[in-house]
Order: C-alpha cells, then sequence, then structure tokens
C-alpha cells in the first residue's frame, strides 16, 4: 500500500515537472518564430524603402553610379538570404552601403532639403529602430531557448516538444561597431 | 549572464504575480466583509447587504475597466497614430517589439510633471501613458528606457495586479471613509446597539485597520518591482545608460504633480508625490532613486552597450 503511494506521488511529481517543462520549451519556440516574423516584417519594409531612395538620390547625384550599384546590389543578396546568420550578414553589408549612400548624399545641399528624401530616410531609420528591438527580442528569446535545448533536464524533453537550438541573428560588421550614433542636441 | 535578471526568476515573478492578483480579490473581499460586518452591528443587516452589492460593483468595475479609470484619472488624451506625436509612438512600438508585447494604446497627459505609468487587465488591453512634462526632459534614448521599464511593467504582469490594486485599494479607502463618517457622526438613533460598547470598540478597530490593509495592498505591490521592471528595461534596450540618465533627470525635477494620486502612485515610473530620495522608508512605493541608477550603472558596466553599438541605428 505504502508503495503504491509513493509510486502515485513520484509519477504525479514527474507528471507536473514533465509538462511544466514542455509547456515552457513549447512557448519559447513559439516566442522565438514571433520574433523571427517580426524581424521578416521589418527587413521587408526595410528592403521596400531602398529603391525610392535609391532613385531619390538618382535626381541629384546621377553620376554616383557606383554607389547605386553596390546598394542595389546588396539589397537584393539581402532580400534573398536565407536564414538568421545569413541574413545578419547581408543586412550588415546592406547597412555600410548605405552608409555610403548617405555620406554620397551628403554633397548634395538640395538633396538634404528634399522632403521626400528626408521623409524616407525618417522612415528607414525608425524601421531600423524596430528591426533593432526585434532582432534584441528574437536574441534574447533564442539564448534562452538554446540554453533550455542544452541543459538538463530540459535538453531530454526537447526533442519530444520538437524543440530545436536556433541562430541568433547577429549583424556581425566591424564598420557598425566602430561607429557608434553621436548626437549633439 | 549579464542582464541580471534571467528568464527563469522572472517566470517566477510572472507566476506570484498571478497568484497575487487572486490574493487581491480575496484580501478585497475580507476586508469588505469585515467592515460591512462592522456596519451591521450599527446599523443592521440591511446595510450588510447593501454593502455586499457595492463590494461586487466594484469587482466588476475593476474587472471590466481598470485601466480606463488610471488614464481618466491622469485626464490623458489617447494618440491614435504616429503622427499625432512621432517621439511617443515610435518609443512605445520600438520597446514594444523589444519586449514581444504587443502593441499597447498610448496615451499622453496635459500634467507638466515629469512621469509616466503603464496600466491595463493584461497585456493584450496594456495602456502606456505619459506626461507632456516627461516628452519636455527627455532625449530619445531616455523615453525609450522610460517606455522599456513601462513594458517591463506590461511583460511581468505587473501592471495586472496594478491596476487591480489601484482600483481595489481605491475602493476599500473611500467606503472606509465612508463607513468611519457614519459610525462616528450619523445614527442617532439609541446610544448603544445591539452588542453595546464591545461593538463600536470593534467597529472603530475595523474602520482604523481598513486603511492600513489598502496601505499594505499597494506596498506589497511595488518596491521589487521596480528594480526587476528597470532590470527588463535593460533587456529590452540593452543600453540601461538611457534610463538611468532619465531618471537622474527625473530626480532633478521639482515640477510638481497635478493629477497625481495616492491610488496611481504606484504605477509610475518615479513616485509622483515624493519620496524617491534617501529618506524613502517602508511607505514609500519606490525605492531611492539613487539605488535605481546605481544597479542599472552596474548592469551598464557588463557587456550590454556592446549588443546595442552593434545595432543597426548606430550606423547613421
Amino acid at each position: 500500500m505504502t508503495a503504491v503511494i509513493v509510486l502515485v506521488v513520484i509519477a504525479v511529481v514527474v507528471g507536473i515537472f514533465f509538462f511544466s517543462t514542455y509547456n515552457r520549451l513549447v512557448s519559447l519556440r513559439v516566442a522565438a518564430e514571433e520574433g523571427e516574423s517580426e524581424i521578416d516584417v521589418q527587413l521587408k519594409r526595410r528592403h521596400d524603402l531602398i529603391p525610392n531612395l535609391v532613385e531619390s538620390v538618382k535626381g541629384y547625384a546621377a553620376h554616383e553610379r557606383g554607389t547605386f550599384e553596390e546598394v542595389t546590389a546588396a539589397r537584393t543578396s539581402a532580400v534573398n538570404a536565407q536564414g538568421p546568420a545569413a541574413q545578419g550578414q547581408a543586412e550588415g553589408a546592406l547597412t555600410q552601403a548605405l552608409g555610403k549612400l548617405f555620406a554620397v548624399a551628403e554633397a548634395y545641399p538640395d538633396l538634404k532639403a528634399n522632403q521626400n528624401f528626408l521623409q524616407l530616410q525618417g522612415e528607414l531609420t525608425a524601421t531600423e529602430d524596430r528591426l533593432s528591438a526585434a532582432r534584441r527580442f528574437y536574441n534574447t528569446t533564442v539564448k534562452a531557448l538554446n540554453t533550455a535545448c542544452q541543459t538538463i533536464p530540459s535538453k531530454w524533453i526537447a526533442p519530444i516538444a520538437k524543440v530545436t537550438e536556433r541562430e541568433f541573428f547577429e549583424l556581425d560588421n566591424p564598420a557598425e561597431s566602430a561607429v557608434p550614433s553621436v548626437s549633439f542636441n | 549572464m549579464g542582464l541580471g535578471v534571467d528568464l527563469p526568476p522572472l517566470d517566477e515573478q510572472i507566476k506570484s504575480n498571478r497568484l497575487r492578483s487572486r490574493m487581491l480579490f480575496v484580501l478585497f473581499f475580507a476586508v469588505y466583509g469585515a467592515l460591512g460586518f462592522a456596519v451591521s452591528l450599527r446599523f443592521g443587516p440591511g446595510a450588510f447587504v447593501v454593502f455586499c452589492c457595492v463590494a461586487i460593483v466594484i469587482v466588476l468595475v475593476t474587472l471590466t475597466m481598470g485601466d480606463d479609470l488610471a488614464v481618466t484619472v491622469a485626464r490623458a488624451k489617447q494618440i491614435k497614430s504616429r503622427e499625432e506625436c512621432p517621439p511617443v509612438w515610435d518609443a512605445v512600438e520600438v520597446m514594444a517589439i523589444a519586449s514581444g508585447q504587443p502593441m499597447p494604446r498610448v496615451y499622453v497627459s496635459p500634467d507638466p510633471a515629469p512621469n509616466a505609468f503603464a496600466a491595463g487587465k493584461d497585456p493584450k488591453q496594456a495602456v502606456v501613458c505619459v506626461n507632456q512634462g516627461l516628452l519636455e526632459l527627455l532625449d530619445k534614448e531616455e523615453l525609450e528606457g522610460v517606455i522599456a521599464h513601462e513594458m517591463g511593467h506590461v511583460r511581468n504582469l505587473d501592471v495586472k495586479l496594478m491596476t487591480y490594486a489601484a482600483v481595489l485599494a481605491g475602493g476599500i479607502a473611500l467606503i472606509a471613509e465612508f463607513v468611519s463618517y457614519m459610525i462616528f457622526w450619523g445614527g442617532s438613533s439609541d446610544e448603544e446597539g445591539d452588542l453595546g460598547i464591545v461593538g463600536v470598540v470593534i467597529s472603530i478597530l475595523i474602520v482604523i485597520l481598513a486603511p492600513i490593509a489598502a496601505m499594505m495592498i499597494q506596498m506589497s505591490i511595488s518596491r521589487r518591482r521596480e528594480f526587476l521592471a528597470d532590470a527588463s528595461a535593460a533587456e529590452f534596450t540593452k543600453y540601461p545608460q538611457g534610463l538611468a540618465s532619465a531618471l537622474r533627470k527625473l530626480g532633478g525635477s521639482t515640477v510638481p504633480a497635478r493629477t497625481g494620486s495616492t491610488a496611481t502612485a504606484h504605477l509610475c515610473i518615479v513616485a509622483p508625490l515624493g519620496g524617491n530620495g534617501k529618506a524613502s522608508s517602508m511607505f514609500s512605493t519606490h525605492p531611492p532613486l539613487e539605488e535605481r541608477i546605481a544597479r542599472l550603472d552596474e548592469l551598464a558596466g557588463g557587456q550590454l552597450h556592446v549588443s546595442r553599438a552593434l545595432g543597426v541605428t548606430a550606423a547613421y
């Protein structure tokens, strides 16, 4: 009789533990998927803004063809990139190309005063703020997810919950970390 | 590492918030029942029935419109599109994404005191309200830090608990005042009620205890949560310096709150009625600002600012 009670208690404890770990893993996976789709939304917005931006700069600086081609090429490879790691890398390259485009724009006062250009630039900055936020959420979630997939005992339950480790979305671009944003207001 | 708060302890916090929200209603009914009992000793069982009806109304109001009440108290105006107030809209949208929460409703209050609060019954119907005074005082990254702190309260389910507490504690305080008025000044019938002097003593005791209970509800809620929300803000922005700098500015501000009240005090980023200084004691809703800033600086000493510098915004 006592043995039965002990067994039942153990079964209940193990059961509760199993289900709570299972649910935690699944909710982490769902959160990571949500984070990934938010990143995709912001990436698409970013990519959609770029052709218009290039056009508006072309109107003032048609002869800077090399820069335009570089931005367009970087955009194409960013659109085609698959998976967080590759996407992160392609976006880093795109950011660098855009940096050059804005450096070109600096030389044309008329362009810098153009409402359309200013609006596009503002929208791009806002989109990049959101992208950056989405990336932070995704990476924080993936960190928790990967930790759960690597540590005992959640490691044993992960395959049952069909949860696997994920790639981080990092923008490893040395030029970016070297140039912190500076404002003088 | 580095984040100060990892996911498991926060999970615990969220679970405990859920439990506390339920306990709050139990406590509310207990205090309310005691008050009703005190009144019925003096005015008969009819009064008890009336009391129970009022209690049910208060609970229903809390469950259906708690967040709206908090916003109404602040006399805030809802921002429905980005064009109406881009800095606030952007900061809230970015921080909603960073915290993985749905976009809350956004309000701006004309109050010149630099403050902000979050409210709502759950993350899906949260409200973030910013005072005009805060907008004028803070730059973009400081504002983001403050909004991130509020989104931390939303994510950690503090707002749910806090909104319930604000309305329930407000209900208790209101009724306790009313009852003490009735018992001391009303009821001119017989000098001693059915239970005589004992009943009066019990009534008086309960009337004194009720506001204390209301205060306990408020206090059980805030102080540790502020540190946790600060840590969550650091997690969302990966830039604790923004919030730290905002808190420094808020600490230096002497503009008095126009719409602050004890009922909504613990929903704010800083205590609106003073009590952010060193002298803040057991009875303060918020921990001392110095301590909060010190902890944020500690977080900033880690690797957090590095990941922020890697952000795409850094390029221009």
